[in-house]
């Protein structure tokens, strides 16, 4: 079995990110502590000096480490149904039962803030997070883009209540929005995602000096850390990095023999176990629709508005003909040979249009199109036989 | 009882430009005034297989059954089909319609998730505005004031008739009731008016089953009525419905537009004032409060929660409700139903339930 090289940088993304959740627990005591969703404008909280947390973030986490399934159970122990989303099951497990979750949970809020433009399950999710720790909730509500670009009422709205978030974090933390402070954490925001869009670019190389599951990983920091001097640290090396494997013509893959698009969130508790198959058979994922999603673009001299736009704008909240130019342009760009599509039983956002998606591109650009249905964290949903015998049927045709 | 509407199941082409409609928040007046004839696409029990072509296989049945009837050339003569923004399936089905059934143009209708703020409601007016122009372009015709407070008063004496009908709901076997409810939704306004006005004269209601004293006062929780399986179930368990959170019953017919005053200002005020389904927010209207005060104001004896299966607003909803309900020690039951679901796994869960619920009235 061939050994596959491993970036460095990635040691240091995970070091970061173990660092920040053991930062955030101590800083807790300090400083004002919100959850927020994945998707929401995270650059105002964070030039407020308000510590952020993603139980986004721990659930994949809970995932990764194979905790996910025992949480999802205490949940559904007190009533969740078990076809609900399992970051939100994990993660209410954790909050029930810290004692038994990673980490031994995420520190208590003291306020929510929930943007709906990565999926509606995060209103219930923060709702019964709101109940459980009897903390204020911040809605954001950003309707879905459903036609391109999106229409001025829709980013009227979605800037009006930006003003009104502001508004509500002062009162609830007694801390004022600077604008100089705000206009730093938006550069590093900019800075962050642009760094983070030339990392995805560099797929486009053959051989790809990275694979996916390498940026699931590398992933985190513009996540959780957009607006900090530490994601642009961490970029600027793995960057550096990818440089240097392109100019010594390394893959991420060696002997790279077919190129793939992944789709969907990573399948976490396989998350490299999953890809083996594929790199033995010399199959990168060049690129993915996943870590594509925060690759949105700032202004730091219109602040609002561009955040309005920006944060309505993300891959899962637009109409799907403005998603399948993404995906066969990317498609084209990175010059695939297939796709492999993650149905996932926890995300409707993501997989429901999927079967369109793969039709799209057999008949458009005739290119083979897997779909397997699994769970980014709950493994009673994932059948290892199958999975196993329709990946290789599928890297045999290709 | 026997219901004046026997079969409330309307041909579609005997309407006049039949509009369906998906979701709790499509502002049906406004396309009423429009020409159309607004009707629910109710799930049916018979999967014809075309949907799950498109649809990942944990897909709700309210939505597959629309895709699947529409597929399947079961909607052809609709002359339009809308939906109001609510879950992320009902999105997704945004743009599966309109890739998959391009011949019934689709209004997308995109209803703020919060109901409390003054940003909410003039981006609401705003979606209003946008859903008049799109309908008046595909129309070619305008919507004009007048014709819409004239929808609007039709609709406000449905609304009106039909809570009469509420407050009967327990002298109705529950199968009854809900045919009744449901043929709201599918029989003109004008017809449906007429007849339920004409039911409700009639000066006393005999009880459908039994005596009515005897037995379990039942307030039902979920989504949408097409499931008579579930009410027929109810009514041979002995039970009788007194009131409900369904996203389609009580709370949809529960006040009216106000008649005077700009109408899109109307419409608007009405939506954001009803008690939100579990896909909206309103930090201080809570469903949890609305329930338990249902459930004291109408002396219920318990609650039955029916879930479609893979619905993640009700699921999640449920926890919320049953802890509330739990607190108060009031019994409930949760049922989840999908396309295969089979009338004798429901029955004895019902009946042991409606048997409970009869045994603590003794």
């Amino acid at each position: 079995m061939p050994n596959y090289p491993r970036l460095q940088s990635l040691k240091e993304i995970n070091s970061v990110m173990a660092r920040y959740y053991v930062q955030r627990k101590l800083l807790a005591r300090l400083k004002p502590l919100a959850y927020v969703t994945s998707g929401a404008p995270v650059e105002i909280v964070e030039a407020m000096g308000i510590l952020t947390l993603y139980p986004e973030n721990y659930g994949a986490l809970c995932g990764a480490r194979g905790a996910a399934v025992d949480l999802c159970q205490i949940a559904e122990a007190t009533g969740y149904p078990a076809d609900l989303c399992s970051y939100a099951r994990s993660h209410i497990g954790a909050v029930l039962q810290p004692k038994d979750a990673p980490l031994k949970g995420m520190p208590r809020p003291d306020l929510l803030v929930c943007c709906n433009n990565i999926c509606g399950t995060v209103l219930k999710w923060y709702e019964a997070l709101a109940t459980l720790y009897d903390v204020p909730l911040f809605i954001l509500d950003v309707p879905f883009q459903r036609t391109t670009p999106a229409e001025s009422h829709i980013i009227a709205y979605v800037t009006e209540q930006l003003r009104e978030f502001i508004a509500w974090l002062e009162v609830h933390t007694e801390r004022r929005l600077k604008p100089d402070k705000f206009h730093a954490v938006m550069a590093h925001s900019q800075e962050a995602v642009s760094l983070w869009q030339e990392i995805l670019e560099f797929g486009q190389h053959k051989p790809s000096p990275i694979n996916s599951p390498d940026l699931f990983v590398a992933m985190a920091p513009v996540v959780a850390l957009r607006g900090t001097r530490q994601a642009v640290d961490c970029y600027r090396h793995l960057k550096a990095e990818l440089e240097d494997r392109v100019a010594q013509s390394i893959g991420a893959v060696p002997g790279e023999r077919y190129r793939l698009l992944w789709d969907n969130i990573a399948i976490w508790y396989r998350l490299y176990r999953f890809f083996r198959p594929f790199m033995d058979a010399g199959a990168c994922f060049v690129a993915d629709t996943y870590t594509n999603a925060w690759t949105v673009e700032l202004d730091p001299e219109e602040p609002l508005i561009s955040l309005a736009r920006a944060y309505t704008s993300v891959f899962i909240n637009v109409d799907l003909p403005t998603r399948l130019r993404i995906i066969a342009d990317m498609a084209r760009r990175f010059q695939v040979d297939g796709m492999v599509m993650h149905a996932n039983r926890s995300c409707k956002p993501f997989s429901i249009t999927q079967a369109d998606v793969r039709d799209r591109l057999r008949d458009e650009l005739g290119l083979p199109v897997l779909i397997l249905e699994a769970d980014m964290c709950d493994k009673r949903l994932y059948n290892e036989g199958s999975v196993r015998e329709r990946v290789a049927a599928f890297l045999e045709m290709l | 009882m026997q219901s004046p509407i026997p079969n409330p199941k309307t041909e579609i082409r005997s309407l006049q430009s039949p509009l369906g409609f998906l979701t709790a928040y499509v502002p049906e007046a406004l396309f009423h005034a429009a020409g159309f004839t607004p009707m629910f696409i109710f799930h049916t029990p018979d999967d014809r297989g075309h949907a799950r072509a498109h649809l990942p296989g944990f897909t709700c049945w309210v939505t597959d059954s629309a895709l699947d009837q529409a597929l399947a050339g079961k909607l052809d003569g609709l002359a339009g089909m809308a939906l109001a923004q609510t879950c992320d399936t009902v999105q997704g089905m945004t743009d599966l319609w309109r890739r998959n059934v391009p011949d019934i143009p689709l209004f997308h209708f995109g209803m703020p998730l919060r109901l409390d703020s003054t940003s909410a409601r003039t981006y609401l007016l705003a979606e209003l505005q946008s859903l008049r122009e799109r309908i008046q372009s595909t129309t070619g015709y305008p919507i004009h004031d007048d014709a819409l407070q004239e929808s609007i008063a039709l609709y406000n004496r449905t609304r009106a008739l039909v809570r009469r009908l509420y407050a009967r709901a327990g002298d109705f076997a529950p199968y009854d009731f809900y045919t009744l409810v449901r043929a709201a939704f599918q029989t003109p306004k004008e017809t449906y008016n007429d007849d339920l006005a004409r039911l409700l004269e009639q000066p006393a209601i005999p009880p459908a089953l039994g005596s009515p004293g005897s037995m379990p006062r039942i307030l039902p929780v979920g989504s949408a009525l097409a499931d008579p399986i579930f009410f027929a179930v109810l009514t041979q368990a002995g039970a009788r419905v007194v009131g409900d959170l369904l996203d389609l019953g009580e709370r949809y017919f529960a006040m009216d537009a106000a008649r005077n005053g700009n109408p899109l200002e109307t419409l608007a005020d009405r939506l954001l004032a009803l008690v939100p389904t579990p896909t909206k927010y309103h930090p201080q209207r809570t469903r949890a409060a609305h329930l338990l005060s249902l459930v004291q104001t109408r002396s219920a004896d318990g609650v039955i929660f029916v879930r479609q299966k893979f619905c993640e607003p009700h699921g999640f909803d449920y926890v919320q409700l049953s802890h509330a309900l739990d607190r108060v020690g009031v019994p409930h039951l949760l049922v989840e139903l999908e396309q295969a679901s089979q009338a004798g796994q429901l029955r004895t869960r019902i009946e042991a339930f409606v048997e409970m619920l009869t045994t603590n009235q003794q």
